[in-house]
């Protein structure tokens, strides 16, 4: 009789997860398992769909916008993310300090995150703007250069614009992961080295940083995965230009989406797909949920 | 409990939304929708237009503004498309990309309403542009509403200051003028350059290189198969290259910086000789405050030999969606649009070049845009960008490596080589 | 100077130095957007206040800019309200009943927040075509509800697992069938974290992009983000003026949010991602 409770017990308990998985079946891995089998096809609004195997693939080896993309991605992800986490470290060691002021610097900070990628995308879009953009004036005001600088027209600069955008936008994000990581640490810890005569610069090597290094990696790897998959940014921002030097890997995909291409599309975003899906497995064995629950 | 609550609110949503499924609460709304985008201004006057259609003829029509930018337009379009949806009936298409619209099947044919109840003949537009960008496949997909062909902008005070007789007719006199005057001018204005011209990395490049090749170069399809690796276009590339490196007669940012807007305003401030551009810049550099006001010619492209220059072929082409609910209403809009009256008062009011062949005869027009009478020569020469569905991917890699060689990263025969091998791999993957 | 004055010079320096950096491209939006014209920074322009773009945004029908508004916030709120309402019991699954797999079904939900959308959203949008539902807010809310489960998930499982068992274990043994453990005693104990949990999520749905940009044509279903994107306005060559004036109005909904439930909102994002 047990048995049969503990059996009803445990459909019962099945089917309370049963809506999530049938929604995440449907809209999530159903979808790309499409794109997947779509990518092996050449499907494009003018021909009929035909299975080519590894046909797109092959293609993208030899594109050179598919490769500029992969680069241009690589790049974004390698100079914002460490960018993000020193400035995010900074936030939070500031928003740590007890003061006052605490609630009114977090909902501060909070901004820029709740803002859309999109909306800020356009703000600083006028921000760059090469007559009268916020950027040329403080530039010009405070002396660094004597003419306006033609910001979103050369692709450095509209690199760098990128990375400015977008570390404005998600540091406040990795400010408030790492300032819950600094408020779980003890306050004995902190006591003990100052009883060690450690000045504020050794207290921070020698316990804080150590204690913040599994936020640190949660962190890291979070930002990584989003950094590979921006879109919303660059679309707004510079369009993927000038010139195709800052698209993205999802911009491109989604160019060929739009262009009627969805067999060659969808192949560049398995590949996108792959490379997130791969950090994501580092991610989660870094994160160490399990023992949370149990 | 609250599961089941939630799921009738939504689908109770899901319904009520207006443009709802044929099965969903609420009968579908027929109406005639035409979208289109541009300038604000052109926005606002497109309102008047379709208020005029109207009141003359009963049927109701709502304006979806797009975006000015042209990627940006095609996108909204190809969605909307894509899905079938029953808006918009009727929309313009940059002729850049209207053959994938087209070959996608996307398109009513205009045929059955041709020359009837008001709906202007095959004969009124220029033959060659119907031809070449407007006919699919035996049928008319579309008329050219407002077409587009790069001229050549001069300053007449420079020429007769330095004793040239007029505008050249070939690259060499071109290049020999500029010379001249820049090495005059350049005491006075240290910023002086002969000849500004489009060399960014994006469209507009593609079609500057079309006319520096001229009639006897540019992009060929044929058979299927799409050749850019010409001598000719090699020679035209190697000139446009030393017109920045060699002779120095076009400023070092050309191939970085240089697009419509840049070349007008720098031709505009007085820095320039020579521009190629679109005949917009026409109205601009004669408005108040433009120092070139008064003083600039406008003149067909030149070529390597006389009568042998040619102008890339742009424009806006009006389509009629197979999706759209409004079919018929649809056709009466894209006749009114495309008779005499309104592409005149689209001459008149917004500078337009019109697909009609009439409207440049007109004394009126002639009066108020001078560079008409010539640029309808022009249009008949013009000569369009491959009309091929996978045109996009085209100009990409022309773009990539025509601007390579401008920047002297290739060889001109380098570059053409190495974009007629992707452009062939991109070929193999749509035969 | 003694160490504590120095680090709270420091910190002062600091703290201006954040809320500058963070507040000041909102500042200038908003200036912008409150002013007569764009160059509002060149010394020579005068600068005057005007509420006229705000107006024009709101009051020009063929902007349809409130109907983006409403758009938004609709689809945000059902998408927020069903992924609570679905991630609740799973949560509760989770934490209370031994379920073998429990494991793997975490992580596959995990992993799920980590695709990139590019890679859902053309078959999604073939999906959603085939059932004619682009440009209808069913096109929106289902995956936007699948797309904000995951974190829903983790915080919402991260609070009930904080709740001692003995709270419905009583309940259970008065007679209650699971369901209504639920309802009377978790979520009541738990309310605070639910409703913070719900809110991140109606902020994360707000603030989506690609598939609004893909699945949604027009006023009917199109949001906020793509409404902005796209946003050319009447005058001018780019009506820098309107486009500022809308993107604060857009934001406003948000930023609304934000400084009601500023702390709900960091301890919610903070569960989801970081364990003790």
């Amino acid at each position: 009789m047990r048995k049969d409770h503990d059996l009803r017990e445990l459909l019962k308990g099945y089917a309370f997860l049963a809506p999530v998985c049938a929604l995440l079946l449907a809209f999530v891995f159903l979808p790309v398992a499409g794109t997947l089998l779509d990518s092996l096809h050449r499907d494009v609004t003018f021909l009929p769909r035909r299975f080519i195997g590894l046909g797109n693939y092959r293609s993208l080896a030899s594109d050179p916008g598919f490769w500029q993309s992969l680069r241009f991605t690589g790049l974004f992800t390698l100079v914002s993310v460490p960018l993000e986490l020193a400035l995010g470290l900074a936030f939070a060691l500031l928003l740590e300090h007890p003061t006052s002021a605490r609630g009114f610097l977090r909902a501060g900070v909070l901004l820029p995150w709740a803002i859309p990628a999109a909306v800020s995308g356009r703000v600083f879009e006028l921000i760059y703007n090469v007559q009268y953009g916020l950027a040329n004036a403080l530039v010009t005001g405070i002396g660094i250069s004597e003419g306006p600088v033609h910001w979103l027209g050369t692709s450095a600069g509209a690199f760098l614009a990128l990375v400015a955008a977008d570390a404005w936008k998600t540091t406040p994000f990795v400010a408030i992961l790492l300032l819950a990581g600094l408020s779980a640490i003890p306050e004995d810890l902190y006591r003990q080295a100052e009883v060690d005569r450690a000045g504020p610069l050794q207290r921070f090597f020698r316990v804080t940083l150590p204690l913040l290094r599994p936020v640190l990696v949660v962190a890291l790897l979070f930002r990584t995965i989003d950094s590979l998959r921006v879109f919303d940014l660059v679309f707004v921002l510079t369009g993927g230009g000038p010139g195709g030097s800052t698209t993205s890997l999802s911009l491109y995909g989604y160019r060929f989406f739009v262009g009627g291409d969805f067999g060659y599309g969808s192949a560049v975003s398995v590949v996108l797909f792959l490379l997130a899906f791969m950090l994501s497995l580092l991610y989660l064995r870094a994160s160490r949920f399990g023992r949370e629950i149990a | 409990m609250r599961i089941r609550i939630l799921l009738l609110v939504v689908v109770f949503l899901i319904g009520a939304s207006e443009d709802s499924h044929p099965a969903g609460l609420r009968p579908p709304v027929k109406t005639l929708t035409f979208a289109v985008g541009g300038a604000p201004s052109e926005l606002d006057y497109w309102e008047e237009l379709l208020r005029d259609f109207t009141a003359r003829t009963g049927i109701p029509v709502e304006l979806l503004r797009q975006p000015t930018d042209t990627t940006l337009r095609r996108q909204t379009l190809s969605v909307a498309l894509l899905a079938r949806e029953r808006d918009p009936d009727v929309f313009l298409m940059d002729v850049a990309w209207l053959a994938q619209f087209a070959a996608s099947g996307w398109l009513a044919p205009l045929d059955p309403y041709l020359g009837r109840d008001g709906f202007s003949g095959r004969d009124a537009f220029f033959p060659r542009i119907l031809e070449l960008a407007d006919t699919w496949q035996g049928r008319t997909v579309a008329l050219p509403l407002y077409v587009d062909g790069g001229i050549l902008y001069y300053r007449t005070d420079l020429l007769r200051k330095y004793g040239i007789p007029g505008p050249p007719a070939t690259w060499e006199q071109l290049k020999e003028a500029a010379l001249k005057v820049q090495a005059g001018e350049r005491r006075d204005r240290p910023g002086f350059y002969g000849f500004v011209w489009q060399g960014a990395q994006y469209e507009g490049l593609v079609c500057d290189f079309l006319e520096f090749a001229g009639a006897d170069g540019g992009v060929e399809t044929v058979g299927g198969q799409v050749i850019v690796d010409t001598p000719r276009n090699r020679k035209a590339l190697g000139f446009m290259r030393d017109l920045i490196h060699e002779h120095g007669i076009s400023p070092p940012n050309t191939y970085t910086e240089m697009t419509e807007e840049e070349a007008r305003a720098f031709f505009q401030e007085g820095n320039a000789l020579f521009e190629r551009n679109w005949p917009y810049a026409w109205s601009l550099h004669q408005a108040p405050g433009s120092r070139v006001k008064g003083v600039t010619g406008t003149a067909p492209l030149p070529g390597f030999e006389p009568g042998r220059g040619t102008a890339c072929l742009g424009g806006w082409h009006i389509g009629l969606s197979r999706y759209g609910d409004a079919a018929a209403e649809g056709a009466r809009l894209i006749g009114f649009l495309t008779s005499r009256e309104v592409q005149k008062k689209l001459a008149l009011r917004l500078g337009w070049n019109s697909g009609r062949m009439d409207v440049y005869d007109d004394p009126e027009v002639a009066e108020r845009l001078p560079y008409y009478r010539e640029l309808r020569a022009v249009i008949e020469r013009a000569r369009p960008r491959p009309m091929v569905p996978y045109y996009s991917q085209v100009s990409e890699i022309l773009q990539r490596r025509l601007n390579a060689a401008l920047a002297g990263r290739l060889s001109p025969g380098e570059a053409l080589a190495a974009a007629q091998r992707e452009i062939r791999d991109v070929l193999s993957r749509y035969d | 100077m003694s160490e504590e004055r120095r680090i709270r010079i420091l910190y002062t320096v600091g703290a201006v130095a954040m809320s500058a950096f963070c507040l000041l491209p909102v500042a200038y939006m908003v200036l912008v957007g409150a002013s007569s014209r764009p160059d509002v920074l060149s010394a020579e322009t005068e600068v005057r206040l005007t509420a006229r773009h705000f107006l024009e945004v709101l009051g020009t029908g063929s902007l349809h800019f409130p109907e983006y508004v409403v758009n938004s916030i609709v689809v945000s709120g059902l998408s927020a309200a069903l992924a609570v309402a679905l991630a609740a019991p799973a949560a509760y699954a989770v934490t209370r009943l031994e379920l073998p797999g429990r494991m793997s079904f975490l992580f596959l939900v995990l992993a799920v927040s980590m695709f990139p959308p590019v890679s859902l959203v053309s078959y999604l949008f073939r999906m959603m075509s085939a059932l004619g539902w682009i440009n209808t807010y069913a096109a929106l809310v289902l995956p936007y509800t699948a797309w904000v489960l995951p974190l829903s998930l983790w915080i919402l499982t991260s609070h009930f697992s904080r709740i001692p068992r003995d709270l419905d274990r009583a309940a259970l043994l008065d007679g209650c069938g699971r369901l209504a453990a639920l309802r009377k005693v978790m979520v009541p104990v738990a309310a605070p974290g639910i409703l913070s949990t719900a809110i991140l999520a109606f902020i994360f749905a707000f603030n989506e992009f690609l598939f609004a940009l893909l699945l949604t044509t027009g006023r009917n279903a199109r949001t906020i983000p793509v409404g902005i994107a796209l946003f050319e306005g009447l005058h001018g060559e780019i009506p820098w003026g309107m486009i500022m004036a809308a993107a604060t109005l857009a934001v406003v909904p948000v930023i609304l949010l934000v400084l009601a439930f500023q702390r709900g909102i960091v301890a919610g994002l903070t569960r989801g991602a970081v364990r003790e």
